[in-house]
């Protein structure tokens, strides 16, 4: 099937290409290049009046998993199948079809679960294969399974930690490797409700920075794209932002991602204790050459917050609405929490919760080094992005929406005296570019030769950036139309993004020692082959290249 | 594979799905080797063919051959104005066809044991919850509260496995304590504490919201017996509170009691470390309510109407519907269950289960079905609802899997 995409506008930044009038062309699911196209064109889409980007990728979104399920089960009274449009669950913690519905008509064609506990692995797995449409991958929790904290406390070469990363990464069929509150959520475990960056664990007396320090290396020196995703110790507490610093200086300089940084960036003036550090924080990203973050922007409204971080989940409980929530210990691997909350703009703390995002995705200079996210569902649904591009390219959308917030919360954030709007040459890089690149997606996020034909399709005549990302004109999944005017016009299955470092296979057998004297499973059970992924599972897998082993 | 093999498999039949079974198969006949837990792992060789075993389709007392079983289904299926399926133990891809088939033909979806599995799932709708899951527990557990009366002889490997394990990475095993609370039987009581430190209240199961509310007042009067567990709970910095909501179903105030061990548990974290980790049933109810639920939003009970479905505990209680024929044809899928299934002669009944399902009366169909685990590949949760298991093929009987048959009955044209 040949494909002709005629006299689009296209947006394409991993190219160099912005608002640049062109053809694109497409073979068997791929963009090729005219001259590479034997036979004739079988369809030519007029693309005059529209704007042509790559897919967009959501590089942190909680999509599939135990925590996932929880927060369904719990919120039956949300669902409302009769009326899709009142179907609140639906849009915190929707099914799996719907997620795939709401993701391919917002342009979405790749997605990642940044918090798949190994031990869930083949339930986080099995979910996502019931996505229909949409590629994904996850993220594997590291950091806080005792296996890993005996390895620190006895001292273990950094080579041996290698390789039990990158046996994770394959047993675990993920493309990186994510870090919950360091040691804290293990530290919970042992009735600590707290652990600062350099405060010892009192059964492994292993810091955080230990295990930053570890983690962040073993990536580098495997070659893994992705640098360790770091969701830091002490997240929501005021004053917080110094502990993101040290998180940062952990890392020796080495690549590391800050996930939603929002909550990560709290100071702790004024007369009631919280402030805004976005400046502090966007200040240290754009001067830091090794590190990235997304924001995980606050929307106002009720959501459902779930996390691996048990120990904060279980100080948060006292904020669940509706008054209920769950946490669980999970298979001495991490731990999870689910915990409904409502985000109410006239709270002073929640007002500036919302502006601390927006000042640090304005004051952050690259838009390669920040991503936009909402913690989905944690900040906000993922269905708010649209929305949340507005406020990004429409400043005085901006300050109109800022005016509205309590006057104490205005007086403490500098956000409407930042002049900055987001061009759509920033947004095509947050959303499509930088998330592949920082993935190691080498076929995704760009329109170049070779490339997959995910692309989205915007209509000019949509002149407010709300409604325009909200709803392109057509959605392309590998060179199938698969969105249309905003109806389904085929139902695909994507595929599993992976990554499989070189390790020295000898870690499985104190992994196997290790699962005999102290696990309700074997080893064996644990991984998760590439067949099993295909035939049980249900997702094919894609394998990418690693960056080559380093020191 | 060989006529004659000794391996591990993971052991389909109850919610802890043990994968340390050592069978031998000799010409598609399977023997437990395993030898400490040979009293829970018997139960497989139930599932072996013999005599009796029904490996072909009938139709009215009829032998059909595959094909024909499928098209007969299907014609009794398209009549129907009302299907409702019943799920007595299938795995992921099971639950997976089922749903699929319910979108296509309007049915109302049910699990045998949904009426447990809200009673549980209950805290979590109304309240806060703390749990843990099997090998935490194996872990980090220094006591283990035990509620109800027969949890042991459903699931008597909690005891090597996660309660009195021979290591465990933060407790000594010799310093794990059990504190039964129930019903328990002086048999196994005495039978337990001849190895481990066990201590017992004998209360009936309504009492139990009572005694949790005496204990966590400190109020006790002059019991020594309960005083002495109180004071062991004091102690504990990590206690795990278990049970089958089954066992607890006595009084009809099952929900009542296990919001009483769950409220207690969220005091004990106020300042210590506590957990409860329920015990789901062995008809694969966790890998039913896990993947109904990541497909519908729901754990179980629901009734698809074109694009929409409903959900609802009273409507689609699959016991009511069948009871008061408000439905024309059921289908049953058992492929995990030693009990008999029970079927309504007045409604018309397809048996979609393992050769030697036994029922209440002849069905109108039946086909034969593999068992996960032991006739095909498959995936089945555990009961703590997080970890899911990948079963392997062992025996060469040529028995479909659920999902193989549900495709069928979705694909087939007279």
């Amino acid at each position: 099937m040949n494909i002709k995409l005629e006299s689009a506008t296209v947006y394409d930044p991993i190219n160099k290409i912005s608002n640049l009038k062109k053809d694109i062309y497409i073979s068997d699911g791929k963009i090729v290049n005219r001259l590479e196209i034997k036979g004739k064109i079988n369809k030519v889409i007029n693309c005059r009046g529209k704007i042509v980007m790559p897919g967009a990728i959501d590089m942190h979104t909680h999509i599939g998993g135990g925590k996932v399920n929880i927060a369904r089960m719990m919120l039956g009274e949300f669902h409302n199948e009769e009326s899709l449009d009142s179907d609140s669950t639906a849009i915190m913690a929707p099914t799996t079809i719907k997620t795939g519905i709401k993701y391919i008509k917002m342009g979405y064609t790749s997605c990642f679960e940044p918090a798949l506990l190994p031990i869930n692995a083949r339930q986080a797995h099995s979910e996502m294969a019931d996505i229909p449409f949409i590629d994904k991958g996850g993220y594997a929790l590291l950091g806080n399974d005792d296996f890993f904290l005996e390895l620190l406390k006895k001292n273990a070469s950094q080579s041996a930690i290698n390789d039990y990363v990158a046996f994770t990464l394959h047993a675990t069929q993920c493309i990186g490797i994510k870090v919950v509150n360091p040691g804290g959520i293990n530290a919970f475990k042992f009735n600590q409700r707290a652990l600062d960056v350099d405060e010892k664990s009192n059964f492994y007396d292993v810091t955080p920075r230990d295990i930053i320090k570890k983690l962040t290396r073993a990536i580098y020196e495997l070659g893994v794209p992705h640098p360790l995703h770091v969701h830091c110790s002490n997240l929501g507490i005021p004053g917080n932002f110094l502990s993101t610093i040290e998180t940062i200086k952990a890392a020796e300089s080495l690549p590391i991602h800050l996930t939603h940084i929002q909550f990560q960036s709290y100071g702790n003036n004024g007369d009631k204790r919280f402030s805004s550090a976005a400046p502090e924080i966007s200040n240290y990203l754009n001067k830091t050459k090794n590190l990235t973050c997304d924001v995980g922007q606050i929307m106002f409204g009720q959501t459902v917050t779930m996390s691996g971080d048990s120990m904060s989940q279980y100080k948060n409980h006292k904020h669940a609405h509706p008054n209920k929530w769950m946490c669980m210990d999970i298979e001495c691997d991490a731990g999870c929490g689910v915990v409904p909350f409502k985000y109410d703009n006239k709270s002073f703390v929640n007002a500036l919760q919302w502006a601390i995002g927006l000042e640090i995705f304005l004051l952050a200079k690259d838009p390669w080094k920040v991503f936009l996210t909402t913690d989905h569902p944690n900040g906000a649904p993922f269905t708010s992005y649209p929305h949340l591009i507005k406020l990004l390219m429409n400043r005085s959308f901006r300050n109109e929406m800022f005016l509205q917030l309590p006057k104490e919360a205005q007086e403490h954030s500098i956000l409407k005296s930042i002049k900055r709007e987001y061009t759509l040459d920033e947004i095509c890089i947050m959303t499509r570019s930088a998330p592949a690149r920082i993935l190691g997606l080498k076929n995704k996020g760009s329109l170049g030769y070779g490339c997959d034909a995910d692309i989205t399709i915007y209509d000019k005549k949509r002149k407010d950036y709300e409604d325009f990302f909200a709803n392109p004109a057509i959605v392309m999944k590998n060179g199938e139309i698969i969105v249309m005017n905003g109806k389904i016009k085929k139902y695909t299955w994507g595929k599993t993004q992976t990554i499989k470092p070189e390790y020295d296979k000898s870690i499985e057998k104190s992994l196997k020692k290790f699962f005999e004297k102290y696990h309700t499973m074997k080893l064996e059970n644990y991984k998760i082959s590439n067949d099993e992924m295909e035939n049980l599972i249900g997702s094919e897998i894609i394998v990418n290249k690693c960056n080559g082993k380093r020191k | 594979m060989k006529s004659t093999n000794k391996r591990f498999i993971t052991c389909p039949f109850c919610s802890l799905h043990c994968d340390d079974i050592e069978v031998e198969i000799n010409s598609n006949k399977i023997k437990v080797l395993s030898e400490p837990i040979k009293n829970c792992t018997k139960k497989i060789e139930y599932f072996n063919i013999s005599d009796k075993s029904n490996l072909k389709p009938f139709y009215k007392n009829k032998s059909l051959n595959y094909r024909e079983a499928i098209i007969k289904s299907r014609t009794l299926l398209d009549k129907s104005q009302d299907i409702t399926i019943v799920n007595h133990g299938t795995d992921v891809n099971g639950v997976r066809s089922i749903l699929n088939f319910a979108t296509h033909h309007n049915c109302t979806v049910d699990h045998i044991n949904s009426k447990y599995l809200f009673k549980n799932l209950g805290i979590v709708q109304r309240k806060g919850y703390m749990a843990t899951s099997l090998t935490e527990a194996r872990n980090r557990c220094d006591v283990f509260l035990l509620f109800g009366k027969s949890i042991l002889k459903k699931s008597p490997r909690l005891i090597d496995k996660v309660i009195f394990p021979e290591q465990s990475l933060c407790v000594k095993p010799k310093e794990k304590k059990l504190i039964l609370i129930g019903e328990f039987d002086k048999k196994t009581i005495d039978t337990l504490a001849k190895n481990y430190s066990v201590r017992n209240i004998k209360i009936k199961i309504n009492e139990i919201p009572q005694l949790m509310e005496l204990i966590q007042s400190k109020s006790i009067g002059k019991n020594d017996n309960i005083k002495a567990i109180s004071n062991i709970i004091s102690e504990s910095k990590y206690l795990v509170a278990s049970w089958s909501s089954s066992d607890l179903d006595v009084y009809e105030n099952a929900d009542d009691v296990i919001s009483s061990i769950s409220d207690f548990i969220l005091m004990r974290n106020k300042e210590n470390r506590a957990a409860c980790m329920p015990i789901s049933g062995s008809l694969a109810d966790a890998t039913s309510s896990q993947t109904m639920t990541w497909l519908t939003g729901y754990p179980s009970r629901v009734k698809f109407d074109g694009s929409k479905f409903i959900h609802d505990r009273n409507i689609c209680d699959s016991e009511f519907i069948i009871e008061n024929n408000h439905t024309d044809i059921v289908m049953h899928i058992s492929t995990v269950g030693l009990e008999k299934i029970k079927l309504n002669k007045k409604v018309k009944n397809i048996v979609i289960g393992h050769p030697n399902t036994t029922y209440s009366s002849k069905p109108d169909i039946f086909i034969p079905v593999g068992i996960p685990g032991i006739d095909h590949k498959s995936i089945l949760f555990r009961t703590d609802n997080v970890v899911s298991l990948s079963l392997d093929k062992i025996r060469c009987m040529n028995l479909p899997s659920v999902k193989n048959i549900i495709n069928d009955l979705l694909m087939v044209q007279d």
